[in-house]
C-alpha cells in the first residue's frame, strides 16, 4: 500500500503553495484522497531536477487513479475472477441474501461486487461499510482475497 | 439480438451452472460469475484444428477413414484422453474400445483415478458439494489448492456460503484447515489452519493423525510441533460434517498406499462424520470414471478381450506408451504437454489419432488431426461433476465442427 | 586450468527436491496460447527459498540448470516472498517440469511432485516447448 511518507519524500518539499495548497504535506494528503493530480504541481512538472521523483510518483500513483472514492482498488490482472469477495462482502450477503450469501453469483444489481468475464467489478461502493457514517475497517473482502487482488488506499 | 442464458460451466470439474452468457448474433458477448479458467473455456483457443492426414490438409472424412484404418491395422490400439468429452462421447469411445478389443484409458490413470475407484468401490465415504455447502463446518484442503485449480471451490461451496446449518458464514460457522508443502493460496485462506509439512510425507502425517485421534502421542520422523497435530485431530474429531478435499498433493503421496485413506476416514468416522472429495480437474474427469465402472465394473485402465473387460496397471496410459501401444486415438487431451518428457518421446513414435477442438502439442506430431466441437460450448450432453452429481451441459453457439461423439461413432461404423 | 577450476566453484551443484503445482493464472496462459511467451515465462520457473537461494549463491531471477535422471531443463529462479522449506523448488506443472519427471511407476503414476533433481546456476538460456520436445 502506498504511504503518505513515500509520496511525500518524492515531492518539492518547498511549500510554494502554486499548487494551491499551503504546504506540499497538504498536497501530499490531497493526492492521496484523490482530489489533486499530481500534474497540479508545477516545480514537479516544469524542473528538470524533479523528474526522477516525477516518474516515479507516476508509477506509484498510477493504480490510485482507479481508487474508487472508498479508496476501493481492484488490480484486474492479478484477479482470478474466483468470487470469494462476492460472497464473503457483508453488503452482497445483505443485498442478495439467496445468490451471493449462498455462494452464486449475483442475483440484482444492488451488489458491490460481480465477476464479469473472469474479473471482479465493483459498483454501489458507497454502500461498502468503510464508506458513511457508521464507517468501520471491514476487510471482508480483502482478507478472502487469494491473490491480493483487492486493496483499500 | 442480444439474448442471456444461464450456462453451465465445462471449465473445470465443478461444473458451475450460474454462469450468465450474453450471445448476439451466434457470438459470446458477454460472461457474469465464471472465473478466468471459465472465461478461458469460453474464448476458446487461438488455433483452432483443422483435418490433416500425415500432416498435411485433408477433408474430413478422409481423416475419419484414415483413423479407422490406423486402429484397425494396428495390433494393440489405445484409446486415451477423455476428460474433457461429455458422458455421451465416452460411451462412443467404450463402445469403440469394446469394438476393437483394445485398451482404453484415461487422464485419471495419474490423476484423481485411485480416489475416485475407492468411492465408487464403496471403501470411502463421499458427500455432495450442495450437502458441504449446506451443511460442512470442518473442511480438510489435503494437498490441494483450489484457489489455484478450481477458483469457485470455496465461494460457491466449501467455505465461504452460508447454507442451511451454517447461516453465520464463514467467520463463525466453518473452519478450514490446508495440509500441503507450502502455503498455497488457499492455505493462505486457512490462516493458523495450515499444516506444512515436507513434500511425500503425507502418509506419515495420516499415521500420526490416526495416533492423534485415538488419544496416542504420534511419533514423526520430521520435525513437527506435536501439539499442533493434538490440537488438529481435536479440531476434526469435534465435526458435526467433515469434509477432506483430496488434491494431487495427497494422491501422488499415498498412491499404493490408498488403502490408508480409507483407514484414515474410518478412524475419523468413529468419532464423527467424515466424507471425502477427490479434486477432480478437467470437467467430465469423474464422468468416465462412472461410466466405464458402469460397463466394467473397472473405472480405468481396461482392456477388452474375448467380449470381458480386465483392468490393471498393465494397462494404465503409462505403461500402454511404454510398451504395448502401437496406435494411439487421443480424444480431448493434450498427452504430449501433461505427460513426462521421457514418455511423450515414446509416444511420438507411435501413430497419433488426435480428435480435439485445438492445436496443441500433440496435434504438431500426430498423424491424422480430426477436429470437434468444444464440448459445453458448440455441444451438448450430460457431465459428472467431481463431487459425482449428473449435470447438463448445455451449448452455447453453433460450431463448425462434429461433436467427438459423431466422430467416434463414425470411426465405430467404418471399424464394424 | 584455473579459470575451468574457478568456474567449478562458483557454480556447485546443490540437491534439492522439485514440487509441481497448478497456478490458475499459468494455465490461464498456457491455454491461451501454449506456444506463447507468456506461457512460457510463467511455467519455466523454480521457486525457493530466499535465503537459500543466497547461500547457494543463486540471485533472483538468475537462470539455473535442473538436472534429474531422466532429463534436466533451465528455468529461471526466484525468491519466494515467505519462508520455504529448505532443499525443495516450486515449479508450476509445465512441460519444463515435465522434462524432469521419470518414466519408471510401479502403479502407472509418474513420480510428478517430488522429483530429486541437481540444481546449479547456469549461463544457457531457456528453451521453448517445441526445442523440449526436439531435444
Amino acid at each position: 500500500m502506498t504511504s503518505a511518507m513515500e509520496i511525500y519524500q518524492l515531492l518539492p518539499k518547498t511549500n510554494c503553495k502554486e499548487c494551491g495548497e499551503s504546504t506540499c504535506m497538504a498536497f501530499d494528503v490531497a493526492l492521496l484522497s484523490g482530489t489533486k493530480r499530481f500534474t497540479e504541481c508545477p516545480p514537479l512538472m516544469n524542473e528538470d531536477k524533479y523528474s526522477d521523483s516525477k516518474q516515479k510518483l507516476e508509477e506509484i500513483l498510477k493504480p490510485l487513479e482507479g481508487a474508487e472514492e472508498t479508496g476501493l482498488i481492484i488490480h484486474e490482472e492479478l484477479c482470478s475472477g474466483c468470487g470469494n469477495c462476492v460472497v464473503a462482502c457483508p453488503v452482497n450477503v445483505a443485498n442478495d441474501s439467496h445468490g451471493s450469501g449462498r455462494g452464486l453469483g449475483p442475483t440484482n444489481n444492488k451488489v458491490i461486487f460481480r465477476v464479469v468475464d473472469g474479473k471482479v467489478k465493483a459498483a454501489n461502493v458507497k454502500e461498502c461499510r468503510r464508506f458513511g457514517k457508521d464507517k468501520i475497517l471491514c476487510r471482508a473482502c480483502i482478507d478472502p482475497c487469494p491473490t491480493e487482488a483487492i486493496e483499500f488506499v | 439480438m442480444t439474448e442471456t442464458v444461464t450456462w453451465t460451466c465445462t471449465g473445470c470439474a465443478l461444473l458451475c451452472e450460474d454462469i450468465q452468457v450474453s450471445i448476439g448474433d451466434n457470438r459470446i458477448e458477454q460472461v457474469e460469475h465464471a472465473c478466468i479458467k471459465g472465461r478461458a473455456r469460453i474464448l476458446g483457443c487461438n488455433e483452432k484444428a483443422i483435418p490433416t492426414v500425415n500432416g498435411v490438409n485433408a477433408k474430413i472424412d478422409d481423416a475419419i477413414k484414415d483413423a479407422a484404418r490406423i486402429l484397425m491395422e494396428a495390433k494393440n490400439p489405445l484409446l486415451y484422453g477423455w476428460s474433457n468429452s461429455t458422458n455421451e462421447a465416452q460411451m462412443a469411445g467404450i463402445e469403440l474400445a469394446r469394438t476393437l478389443g483394445c485398451v482404453i484409458d484415461s487422464t485419471s490413470s495419474f490423476c484423481q483415478g485411485i480416489t475416485i475407484n475407492e468411492i465408487l468401490n464403496g471403501t470411502i465415504p463421499t458427500c455432495t458439494l450442495d450437502e458441504v455447502r449446506e451443511k460442512a463446518d470442518v473442511m480438510v484442503f489435503w494437498g490441494a489448492d483450489p484457489m489455484s485449480s478450481h477458483p469457485r471451490h470455496m465461494s460457491k461451496y466449501s467455505y465461504f456460503p452460508r447454507g442451511e446449518l451454517r447461516q453465520r458464514g464463514y467467520e463463525d460457522d466453518r473452519t478450514a484447515i490446508s495440509i500441503d508443502v507450502w502455503q498455497s493460496r488457499t492455505a493462505k485462506i486457512c490462516k493458523n489452519g495450515f499444516h506444512r509439512i515436507p513434500p511425500g510425507k503425507d502418509i506419515e502425517f495420516m499415521r500420526g493423525l490416526i495416533d492423534a485421534l485415538s488419544g496416542r502421542v504420534p511419533k514423526l520422523s520430521f520435525d513437527y510441533d506435536v501439539k499442533r497435530i493434538l490440537e488438529l485431530a481435536a479440531t476434526l474429531k469435534k465435526a458435526e460434517f467433515g469434509v477432506i478435499f483430496a488434491g494431487l498433493g495427497l494422491v501422488y503421496s499415498i498412491k499404493e498406499d490408498i488403502a490408508l485413506l480409507s483407514e484414515f476416514m474410518s478412524a475419523l468416522n468413529q468419532f464423527c462424520s467424515f466424507s471425502l472429495i477427490p479434486m477432480a480437474g478437467h470437467f467430465n474427469m469423474r464422468g468416465f470414471n462412472h461410466n466405464l465402472h458402469e460397463k466394467t465394473g473397472h473405472i480405468y485402465r481396461v482392456k477388452f478381450d474375448d467380449g470381458g473387460a480386465i483392468s490393471g496397471v498393465k494397462y494404465s496410459v503409462i505403461e500402454q506408451i511404454k510398451s504395448g501401444a502401437d496406435a494411439v486415438l487421443v480424444v480431448g487431451s493434450d498427452p504430449i504437454a501433461s505427460l513426462p518428457v521421457s514418455i511423450s518421446r515414446r509416444l511420438k513414435d507411435i501413430p497419433i489419432i488426435l480428435i480435439d477442438p485445438c492445436m496443441n502439442l500433440t496435434s504438431q506430431v500426430a498423424d491424422v488431426t480430426i477436429p470437434c466441437s468444444t464440448s459445453g460450448i458448440e455441444v451438448g450432453g450430460t457431465a459428472v461433476r467431481m463431487d459425482g452429481k449428473n449435470m447438463d451441459i448445455t451449448s452455447l453457439v453453433q460450431g463448425d465442427n462434429m461433436s467427438d461423439e459423431m466422430i467416434i461413432r463414425r470411426i465405430i461404423e467404418e471399424v464394424e | 586450468m584455473a579459470v575451468n577450476v574457478g568456474k567449478f566453484i562458483r557454480s556447485p551443484e546443490y540437491d534439492i527436491t522439485v514440487v509441481t503445482y497448478r497456478d490458475v493464472f499459468q494455465s490461464f496462459a498456457c491455454e491461451e496460447d501454449r506456444n506463447g511467451k507468456e506461457c512460457e515465462q510463467l511455467s519455466a520457473v523454480i521457486v525457493l527459498d530466499a535465503t537459500e537461494m543466497k547461500h547457494m549463491g543463486v540471485q533472483d531471477g538468475a537462470n539455473v540448470k535442473l538436472t534429474s535422471k531422466w532429463g534436466s531443463i533451465v528455468v529461471k529462479a526466484v525468491f519466494s516472498p515467505r519462508e520455504e522449506q529448505k532443499g525443495i523448488g516450486f515449479m508450476v506443472n509445465s512441460l519444463w517440469s515435465n522434462a524432469l519427471v521419470s518414466d519408471e511407476t510401479t502403479d502407472g503414476i509418474p513420480e510428478f511432485k517430488n522429483i530429486k533433481v541437481k540444481i546449479k546456476v547456469s549461463n544457457e538460456t531457456i528453451i521453448s516447448n517445441k526445442e523440449i520436445l526436439s531435444s
